[in-house]
């Protein structure tokens, strides 16, 4: 009997050992569970926060502005010549990016003479993306100047004085206003209030941004990428390279028996209008 | 080395085995765990600032269809701030060394496809990103840096017991 006592108390012993050690067992793993459990809910509401917050913070693809005369259905385009040429070069440039200083400064005085004659349609994409790669805002800076320079119909001065002064694409000069605004002093009636106030207020930025999720989407990955009628021709077009006299002989082949566009109408020009909203400016103090 | 440890079995590797298991081992842990948050947080905050520039990153790798580029690009910068968080505090490191090692594979994973197909990007690991100049490209080192960070993951999996974490306040 007291043999039967025995085994009957040390097994329930035993067994109330066994319970304890289970129970801690059980709780360890549910404290594991739960600290997993919170190392996914806190992953999760991050990346749900992220999208919302970035959603938010993005800029539209579409801009609520646009510089006068910009064309194309989100109007990210500035135009450059007679609307009416028979040819079309579409451009994608970055103001900070070299070769596009290098491209400029080659082909611009010929791009603005064949505007000029009414054989050409410039169709330019202001991008920013070099100030991705490099950091800073040179780009971003530079390309709201020149939306600013559109609305006073000065698009095409200021573009060739920006390139014809662009720094060294490591150094971000243009990311200073004071810059920008100093060459614009170069073209003649375009430093106003008004081109002053949108420099300095990033007035385009929204439409800045907007031209380059644009090209993000776009298959070109490089500036400049330089389209006559549709077909690259930078660096080469074919087997030919791009020289000025390359991109006249092309022009011309292109626009055989057409009709050349009406120019001298100023037809790069909007007319200022005294309705354009100037940025709210804070109260001086 | 090798051969030293297979010689004195009772010499060299209860050192190295105290190194890893031990108290000092646990501050090692500290250390390789304050290293993975680091390098998690600097990833992310490089790639909050502008949302476009994150969404084009991904873009650029070419793998994601259009409707996923956005939500990855702007929702991966918080997921690496959020495990750098929880790495800084040691709040359920094991779990966060398994998402940081699948994370750390994946993007070796898509740097090697874009290395593969030829298309010349910057990975955007830490800002930055899209596509570059052909020469620009730097896949090896990418993949080699992101190798360094598995290791940093593996060991945390290894071994999650590190000083100073939530964890470790939490069991005892």
């Amino acid at each position: 009997m007291s043999e039967k006592n025995r085994e009957g108390k040390r097994s329930a012993r035993e067994r109330m050992l066994e319970e304890r050690a289970a129970d801690e067992a059980r709780a360890k793993r549910n404290k594991k569970l739960g600290v997993g459990g919170v190392v996914a809910a806190v992953a999760a509401v991050a990346v749900v926060a992220g999208v919302v917050v970035q959603n938010q913070r993005s800029k539209p693809e579409t801009p609520a502005a646009a510089p006068l005369g910009a064309i194309g259905d989100k109007k990210l385009m500035i135009p450059s010549g007679a609307a009416n040429a028979p040819s079309v070069l579409t451009v994608y440039e970055d103001p900070r990016c070299p070769a596009c200083g290098a491209f400029e400064r080659s082909f611009a005085p010929t791009i603005d003479r064949l505007e000029d004659q009414g054989k050409l349609y410039v169709n330019y994409h202001i991008v920013s993306f070099i100030d991705r790669s490099l950091g800073g805002k040179g780009s971003k800076n530079g390309a709201n100047a020149l939306a600013c320079a559109q609305d006073a119909g000065h698009f095409r001065d200021l573009h060739d004085v920006f390139y014809r002064n662009q720094p060294a694409e490591t150094s971000d000069s243009f990311a200073n206003k004071a810059t920008l605004i100093k060459l614009s002093k170069q073209v003649n009636g375009l430093d106003t209030p008004a081109f002053e106030s949108c420099v300095n207020d990033n007035k385009y930025g929204g439409w800045v941004s907007a031209v380059q999720q644009d090209f993000d989407k776009s298959s070109y990955k490089s500036t400049p990428t330089v389209l006559l009628n549709g077909t690259p021709v930078y660096p080469k077009n074919g087997d030919e390279p791009i020289t000025a006299e390359n991109l006249v002989k092309w022009v011309d082949a292109a626009n055989q028996g057409k009709p050349l566009g009406t120019t001298g109408s100023g037809n790069e020009s909007p007319a200022p209008t005294t309705t354009a909203s100037e940025p709210n400016t804070p109260p001086s103090p | 080395m090798a051969s030293q440890m297979a010689e004195s079995p009772a010499g060299t590797e209860p050192v190295l085995r105290r190194a890893v298991d031990g108290p000092v081992g646990q501050w090692v842990g500290l250390a390789v765990r304050l290293a993975l948050a680091a390098v998690w947080g600097w990833a992310g905050l490089a790639k909050i600032a502008d949302p476009a520039e994150a969404a084009q990153a991904v873009r650029a790798y070419e793998i994601l269809p259009e409707s996923l580029v956005k939500p990855v690009g702007y929702g991966l910068p918080f997921l690496e701030v959020a495990l750098a968080l929880l790495l800084v505090i040691g709040l359920g490191v094991r779990a966060v060394a398994v998402v940081s090692a699948v994370l750390l594979l994946t993007f070796i994973g898509g740097i090697s496809s874009a290395w593969a197909r030829g298309i010349s990007i910057d990975c955007g690991c830490f800002g930055g990103g899209g596509a570059v100049d052909v020469s620009k490209t730097e896949y090896l080192q990418e993949i080699l840096r992101d190798c360094g960070f598995l290791l940093l993951a593996a060991w945390l999996l290894l071994r999650p017991r590190t000083r100073l974490s939530a964890d470790a306040w939490l069991t005892a």
